[in-house]
This record gives C-alpha cells, sequence and structure tokens, in this order.
C-alpha cells in the first residue's frame, strides 16, 4: 500500500463525471426504498410485504445485482484502466515501486470507493426498510462487500488485460451472471453475484426462508470463491503490470 | 558512472521488426538518438527504460538486465513521449508525487528544485490541464530529474518546444552530461541534436545506420549531391549564374512543350547552397517563383550513407 | 518557397501553384450521408479495425441466437405457437441491447470529442444539426437491424414450423413498428449519455449504469405498484424506463399484448406515453445539439 498511489488514484478516480455516475446509482436505490417506505405507509400490504420479500428483493436483485457490479466495473476499471490508455501510467512504472504494490493499492482505493458508494447506502436502504440495524440490513451489506471486493479485484485485472476491459465485464456481470446463469444453472456457479448471496443467505440464517432468498451456492463455496478470486485476480494482475506494454497513441 | 549496452538487439512484433540487429553503447555525455519518424527510436528507448524486452539480444546498465527490474530505476529517469500526465493534480503536487514515489529522503526539496531547474515555479500551483504543451514537457522534464539519475533517456524532448523554451533544455542537458551522466534524447530534426549532442546514433528503418562524432557524419551528408528543382522569372539567367558558384556541380535547363522551364541544379554543399541562392538571385534581380528540393527525405539520406 | 526581393518597394503574392478547384461540388446531402453511413457502418465496426467488429458482432449473435433456438425448438416439437410473442422479444434481452448501446454509442460520440475531430467537421457545409441528424439516424438504423434481424428469424422459424402466416403476421409488423420507435428512443437516450464525456470506458459503463438504473426502478416500482394495488399506477410505472416507455406505446397505440404484465391503463394512459416518447426523442435531439455547441472549441 503506498500513500502516493493511493492520493493519485483517488484523485483521478473521482473526477467530475465519474462521481456524478457513481452517485446516480446509490441514489436511485436509496429513493425506491424511500418509495416504498411511503407506500408502506400508505398501504398494510406494502407494510407486510417490506417484511417479507421486498427488503430482499431491493437489496438483492438492485442492490447486489445491479449496483454493485456496475460499481465495481467503474471503481475497479476507473482505478487503473484511463492511466493505461492515456500511458500516463509509465509515471508509476518509472519508479523503484513494486508492481504488486501499486495493483494492492489501487484495488484498496476502488474497494474503498465502492464500499462508499455501495456498500453504504445499501445498508442505509436496509434501515429504511426494515427500520432497524437488522439481520436483513448486516447480512446484506455482508454480502455486497463480498460482490464489491470481488467486483472490483476481477475488473481492475480485466483493465490491465485488456482495452475493452468495461465492454467484457459488463458482458460478464449481466449476460453471463443474470442471462445465462437463468438459463443454464451450471453458470451460476461461477457468478460473483451468487456466491455473495450465498454470504447473505447464510448471515440471514433463518430469515432467509422466511424472505425467500436461495443462493446457487453453499455459504463456504461462497465465501471461499469470493476470497480465492480476488486475490489470484490481484496477484495476476500484478504480473501482467511487470510486462505492460506501453503503447503509442493508438 | 553509469553505461547502457546494447548488444545485438532485435525487437519484433509478428512480423514487423522495429528494431534489428542494434549494437550501441551510451556512455556519460549527451548522445542523440536520430532517425526518421517510425525508424525504431521510440522501441529502442523503451527497451533501454525496461519497458520493453529484446526479442533477441540484451540490453543492460552496467551489466545488469534493465527488464522487468523496478530498482533502476533509481539511477534512471525516463521522459516519455506521450503528452498525458494526471491531469488533475498541480505541476506542484506531480513532481512532489514522483520524488515521494522515488523514496527520497526529502521529497519537497528535490522537488523544489527540480521544478526550479526547468523554471516552472510561476506555474506550479496550477492544475497540469492547464498546462500549454512546452509547459507539459517541463514538468515531465521535472519528474524525470527529480531523482537526480545518472541515466536520463528522452524521448523527442523538443516537441512543443519554442526556440526560448529549447535553448534552456539543450543547456541544462549540456549540463548534466557535463557532470558525467549518461544523457540519451531522441530526435528527427537534425539541427536539434547537432546543437548538444557530441555523439549521434542514426536509426533508419529499424537499423543502426551510423554513428559516431556528428560533424563526421555530417561532412559525410555534404557529400552527398542534392538536387533542386526551380522555376524563375528568368531560367537562362539563374542557371548560367547559378553555374558559377562553388557549391554547384552541375545545373540543366529543361524546356516543356509549351515553352515553361524549370532549372534542374545539382548541388554538392547543401548549406552553402540554400545561402547562396537568395544572394545570387537578388544580385541578378531575379523572381523565384518555385524552388522544389527533390529526395531530402531525412531517410533518403541516410539510406544513401547505409547504402556506402 | 517563393521570395520577394530584399530590394524590390513593393510586395505582392506570388502564385506557386496552390491549385484551385472551380468545379462542380457535391454538397451538404452528400456529406450528410456519407456520415449517416459511416456511423451506422462504424456501429458494427465495417470499415474499421478487425478488433471493433468482435462486440458488435458478439452481441448480434446473442440477440440472434435465442430466436434462432426458439424457431427451431417450436418446429421440433410441433408446438401451435412460439413460445413468446414477437412483440416481447425487446423487453426480454435489453440486457443485450442495452451493452450494444453501451459499447457502440460512445465509439460514436466519444471519438470525436476526445480527439477534437468535431471542428473538422464543421468546419465543412455541416450544420450542428445536420451532424447530429447523421449521427442519430446511423445509430437509430443500427440498432433497428439489431432488433430487426432477430425478430425476423423468430418469423422464419415460426413459418418453417409450418405456423399459419396470416397468425404470424399482425404480431410480428407490430413488433417490426416496435424496433423501429425502440431504435429512435434507445439511440437517443444512449448517444446523449456518450456525449457527456469522452472517455470511453466511462461512457460505456454510464450509458448502461443509466438504462439498468432505469430499468431496476421500474421493475421495482411496479412490484411495489402491483402490491398496492393500483392498476394505473401499475400501468404508469411503464414511463419510468425506455423499453417499458415503447413497449407502452406499441401496447396502446398498435394493439399488441404487453409484454410487461399492465400496458398503460387506458386512453388518456397511451396519450401520455406517446407524448412522453415523443418529448424524450425530442430532449434527446435538443440535448445533443446542445452538447455540440461547446464542442467547435
Amino acid at each position: 500500500m503506498n500513500a502516493t498511489v493511493a492520493a493519485l488514484t483517488s484523485r483521478s478516480l473521482l473526477g467530475r463525471n465519474r462521481t456524478l455516475v457513481l452517485l446516480l446509482l446509490p441514489l436511485a436505490l436509496l429513493a425506491l426504498c424511500v418509495l416504498a417506505r411511503v407506500l408502506a405507509g400508505l398501504d398494510a400490504d406494502i407494510e407486510r410485504e417490506l417484511d417479507g420479500s421486498l427488503a430482499p428483493d431491493l437489496l438483492g436483485s438492485f442492490g447486489i445485482a445491479t449496483l454493485m457490479p456496475l460499481l465495481g466495473l467503474i471503481a475497479g476499471t476507473g482505478s487503473i484502466g484511463p492511466e493505461i490508455d492515456e500511458g500516463s501510467i509509465v509515471y508509476l512504472l518509472a519508479k523503484p515501486l513494486n508492481r504488486h504494490t501499486i495493483v494492492v493499492t489501487k484495488l484498496l482505493v476502488a474497494i474503498g470507493v465502492v464500499t462508499a458508494f455501495g456498500v453504504l447506502p445499501i445498508a442505509v436502504a436496509g434501515i429504511v426498510l426494515t427500520g432497524e440495524v437488522g439481520t436483513v440490513t448486516l447480512a446484506f451489506a455482508a454480502g455486497a462487500f463480498g460482490a464489491g471486493v470481488a467486483y472490483s479485484a476481477l475488473f481492475l485485472l480485466l483493465a490491465v488485460i485488456t482495452r475493452n476491459a468495461v465492454v467484457i465485464g459488463l458482458i460478464y456481470a449481466l449476460i453471463w451472471e443474470s442471462l445465462v446463469g437463468a438459463v443454464v444453472p451450471g453458470a451460476q456457479t461461477l457468478s460473483v453475484q451468487q456466491w455473495s448471496l450465498a454470504v447473505v443467505q447464510r448471515s440471514l440464517g433463518d430469515e432467509a426462508e422466511r424472505v425467500g432468498l436461495e443462493a446457487a451456492v453453499g455459504f463456504g463455496t461462497g465465501l471461499v470463491l469470493l476470497a480465492v478470486v480476488s486475490v489470484i485476480a490481484t496477484v495476476y494482475a500484478g504480473k501482467r503490470l511487470q510486462t505492460l506494454r506501453l503503447n503509442d497513441e493508438t | 558512472m553509469s553505461t547502457v549496452e546494447l548488444h545485438k538487439v532485435s525487437r519484433w512484433y509478428g512480423n514487423v521488426v522495429a528494431v534489428n540487429d542494434v549494437t550501441m553503447h551510451l556512455g556519460p555525455g549527451v548522445t542523440g538518438l536520430l532517425g526518421p519518424n517510425g525508424a525504431g527510436k521510440s522501441t529502442l528507448i523503451n527497451m533501454m527504460a525496461g519497458f520493453l524486452a529484446p526479442s533477441a539480444g540484451t540490453v543492460t546498465l552496467d551489466g545488469r538486465p534493465l527488464y522487468r527490474d523496478p530498482e533502476i530505476y533509481r539511477e534512471v529517469g525516463l521522459v516519455p513521449e506521450r503528452e498525458e500526465m494526471y491531469d488533475a493534480v498541480s505541476g506542484w503536487r506531480f513532481v512532489l508525487a514522483n520524488a515521494k514515489l522515488h523514496k527520497l529522503p526529502d521529497p519537497e526539496d528535490a522537488a523544489r528544485r527540480a521544478i526550479a531547474t526547468v523554471e516552472m515555479a510561476q506555474a506550479q500551483a496550477r492544475d497540469i490541464r492547464t498546462y500549454s504543451k512546452g509547459m507539459k514537457q517541463r514538468i515531465k522534464m521535472a519528474t524525470a530529474i527529480v531523482h537526480d539519475p545518472q541515466v536520463l533517456l528522452l524521448d523527442e524532448p523538443f516537441n512543443g518546444m519554442d526556440p526560448r523554451q529549447r535553448l534552456h533544455l539543450m543547456e541544462l542537458l549540456h549540463r548534466l552530461g557535463d557532470e558525467g551522466r549518461t544523457i540519451l534524447f531522441s530526435s528527427h530534426i537534425l539541427e536539434e541534436v547537432e546543437q548538444i549532442a557530441g555523439r549521434i546514433e542514426v536509426m533508419v528503418s529499424g537499423r543502426h545506420a551510423a554513428s559516431g562524432d556528428f560533424r563526421e557524419i555530417r561532412r559525410l551528408m555534404t557529400q552527398r549531391p542534392h538536387q533542386f528543382t526551380i522555376r524563375s522569372s528568368d531560367d537562362r539567367a539563374l542557371a548560367s549564374a547559378i553555374i558559377a558558384e562553388p557549391s554547384t556541380s552541375g545545373v540543366e535547363l529543361v524546356v516543356d512543350a509549351s515553352g515553361g522551364s524549370v532549372v534542374q541544379i545539382q548541388a554538392t554543399d547543401y548549406s552553402a547552397f540554400i545561402h547562396a541562392l537568395p544572394q545570387l538571385t537578388s544580385r541578378h534581380g531575379i523572381r523565384l517563383l518555385e524552388v522544389r528540393p527533390a529526395d531530402e527525405s531525412l531517410e533518403s539520406v541516410f539510406s544513401y550513407l547505409v547504402a556506402r | 518557397m517563393s521570395e520577394d526581393l530584399p530590394t524590390a518597394r513593393t510586395g505582392a503574392i506570388h502564385d506557386i501553384g496552390y491549385r484551385h478547384y472551380d468545379g462542380p461540388r457535391l454538397g451538404t446531402s452528400y456529406i450528410r450521408r456519407s456520415l449517416f453511413v459511416d456511423t451506422l457502418r462504424g456501429s458494427y465496426g465495417l470499415g474499421r479495425s478487425a478488433r471493433s467488429k468482435v462486440m458488435p458482432f458478439l452481441l448480434l449473435a446473442v440477440m440472434v441466437l435465442p430466436a434462432a433456438i426458439m424457431g427451431i425448438v417450436t418446429g421440433y416439437f410441433g408446438a401451435p405457437s412460439l413460445p413468446i410473442r414477437y412483440t416481447e422479444y425487446v423487453v426480454i434481452l435489453q440486457v443485450a441491447v442495452t451493452i450494444y448501446l453501451g459499447a457502440q454509442c460512445p465509439a460514436v460520440m466519444s471519438r470525436d470529442l476526445r480527439f477534437r475531430i468535431a471542428p473538422l467537421y464543421f468546419s465543412r457545409p455541416l450544420s450542428r444539426q445536420q451532424y447530429v441528424q447523421a449521427k442519430y439516424a446511423g445509430m437509430a438504423v443500427a440498432l433497428f437491424t439489431l432488433m430487426a434481424l432477430p425478430i425476423t428469424i423468430l418469423l422464419a422459424g415460426a413459418l418453417l414450423a409450418e405456423l399459419s402466416i396470416g397468425d404470424q403476421l399482425p404480431d410480428y409488423l407490430r413488433a417490426m413498428a416496435g424496433a423501429a420507435i425502440y431504435a429512435v428512443v434507445l439511440a437517443g437516450v444512449g448517444l446523449v449519455v456518450a456525449a457527456m464525456t469522452p472517455r470511453r470506458g466511462l461512457g460505456v459503463a454510464a450509458v448502461v449504469g443509466v438504462l439498468l438504473v432505469l430499468s431496476g426502478m421500474q421493475l421495482a416500482v411496479r412490484g411495489m405498484a402491483t402490491e398496492f394495488g393500483s392498476d394505473t399506477f401499475s400501468g404508469y410505472t411503464g414511463l419510468l424506463s425506455p423499453y417499458t416507455l415503447v413497449d407502452g406505446v406499441v401496447t396502446g397505440v398498435l394493439g399488441a399484448k404487453s409484454s410487461v404484465g399492465q400496458g398503460p391503463p387506458d386512453a388518456v394512459g397511451t396519450i401520455v406515453f406517446v407524448a412522453c416518447t415523443v418529448l424524450l426523442v425530442l430532449g434527446c435531439y435538443a440535448a445533443l445539439v446542445a452538447r455540440y455547441r461547446k464542442a467547435l472549441s
């Protein structure tokens, strides 16, 4: 972890346009939750639903399935992609700095961003929906954090490997995890989304059945895979950075 | 004392050979890497900077291979060609960050000195995105010298600099070279190179075309006959006057079917000729309508050299 | 080079051979057509490097494959009808369309902005509006192709499965009309978001992010509305996402069955949906034209 690299990364990651897009996502989630709460105040049925599957639906399919991959994509690729594209990464590489240190530092910044713009809002959303800092809130926050770490690591690696990192990441997160996963159940074992839902399921304990949440993999598998994939992605990204080719302006 | 050695270095990308069997020895002082665009200069500098591995041969700094060794950057400074930096920070912050990344004991002091050396103290508080091209080049220079490197590699450093900045950079490089550092800069402009480089290395189409003292190579170049095609208000008068000049070796008056004519001149001393021509035409009251040097690309010049 | 004699008292600019062209020129309509064709081809990577063809064709394949499979399966099992309605196809596969938009809109817009080529376009007899129109039209046609192709393949599959063409045609035609409206609306939204940033990577994420968030919100709000028990509210939630907006128009105006359960509530609802669609398209067009006011610098 290198403070200077972290400072430079945060500065370029939180530029005006990117921050706007990053803000859009949690704001949408919170708007939905506030709307749900308001409707619940007006209708007893909805109030009951809030206790039931509505919260996991919102926090799960919107929060973990949509928000976290997008945030991980923007933060993960944004923490190193533009520098590689523009060639300004040479200022980090032409230094007596361990390449792994660079990658880990950038990853930590990305995780920080993802936590601030994703995990915390999801926790807040949980509080808004359930009215308390209870199992649901904590469970989804935990799952979101796991997803955030894994997505950030994966997409950072993608950004080191290819210039089309964002589109490929989108195809993975949206088409593979959702579309293909819905049709080909086997695909779900290779899905960060499912691994983090497994974490949520276990954290919910008995609540999980009541709210109808079921992940495609078990807790142990999910947690281990989240950790392993994150670590391997980070290590490999460091290796690839050692041999990164600095291109001309094409 | 730091020497960069290239021994039989080649680099290819699939079927394209960017650098072809280059052997070079870079010692203390300023060396100019000269060659037309696409000659492989940037590839060579990338290899010397440790960012590219040679497909064949070795690139070493004091005997140690350069590739994949971040520690070399304690002694090597690089001024990259590309313009983009961290636009969102100020010049001062950026140079300071570079100093910190070099793990210098007193980064603020080093940054201050570097910025003073490139005369950017006035603008250092502004964001880099507001800088002109020349200012960005100077900040790049500051980041490259902030850690007082023994080896300095500059990729087209004079790009975008106005004459005054160019002069200043030349003085700086001269001074650094006199201090015993090994400095290599690339350019495709002969005149830039001639003013500071003692030694030059010439690259053409990936091959090492010439090396050695600049004046010697220049002399070889000027011995080559140069062709000019000129249209004027009085071609015949021009032709007879120009052949009297010692810098020309041949003249031909070419008349086409409609009666228009051009004068084709063969000059053995290029610079003397282009100085003599305007003086001559003004003395004889001849108006020049078109002066076209034939075949003057640097590439052809050096190809000629290579063919010898 | 041409020279003035040092002793001359007058100055003159000499004819040094610059060539003048006074002949017929092709005119603005040619420029617009060329820009349109170039945008359209560029959306599929044609006329660019091999690498830029991968994404669009991959996504085209993703769009077409399910249609082909459904057609084959219907024929194989001798089912009396296709598993889905023609008008549902785009809504079901909206993720693929969204990703295509995300991948290609920045390629259409941000190149000119990032490398400051835009002023070059405007130094020709081409107004801002015409520039935007050509790009918009190019992207819209590209999108139309992306949607029309699989829908047509679905029809082909149905016909090969010996389903009656009279049964298939009305809904097919509705779906094609819908595809045209989708194309115009989505192209507008995608291009506007993409034109906001010169950075390509961020543009991709922004376009996809915006569309996904809107879709997700629409889904969630509809869910809540259904719980709430109000069909009107539920119907109007379709306004939230471009996909459901257009689907609402197709349902309300052309009489298709809604792909999202509940179309616009009644005639008033239909009018609202149509009005919103028109406003959205005009708004996107205006925003794009305004964006290029700055790009002249």
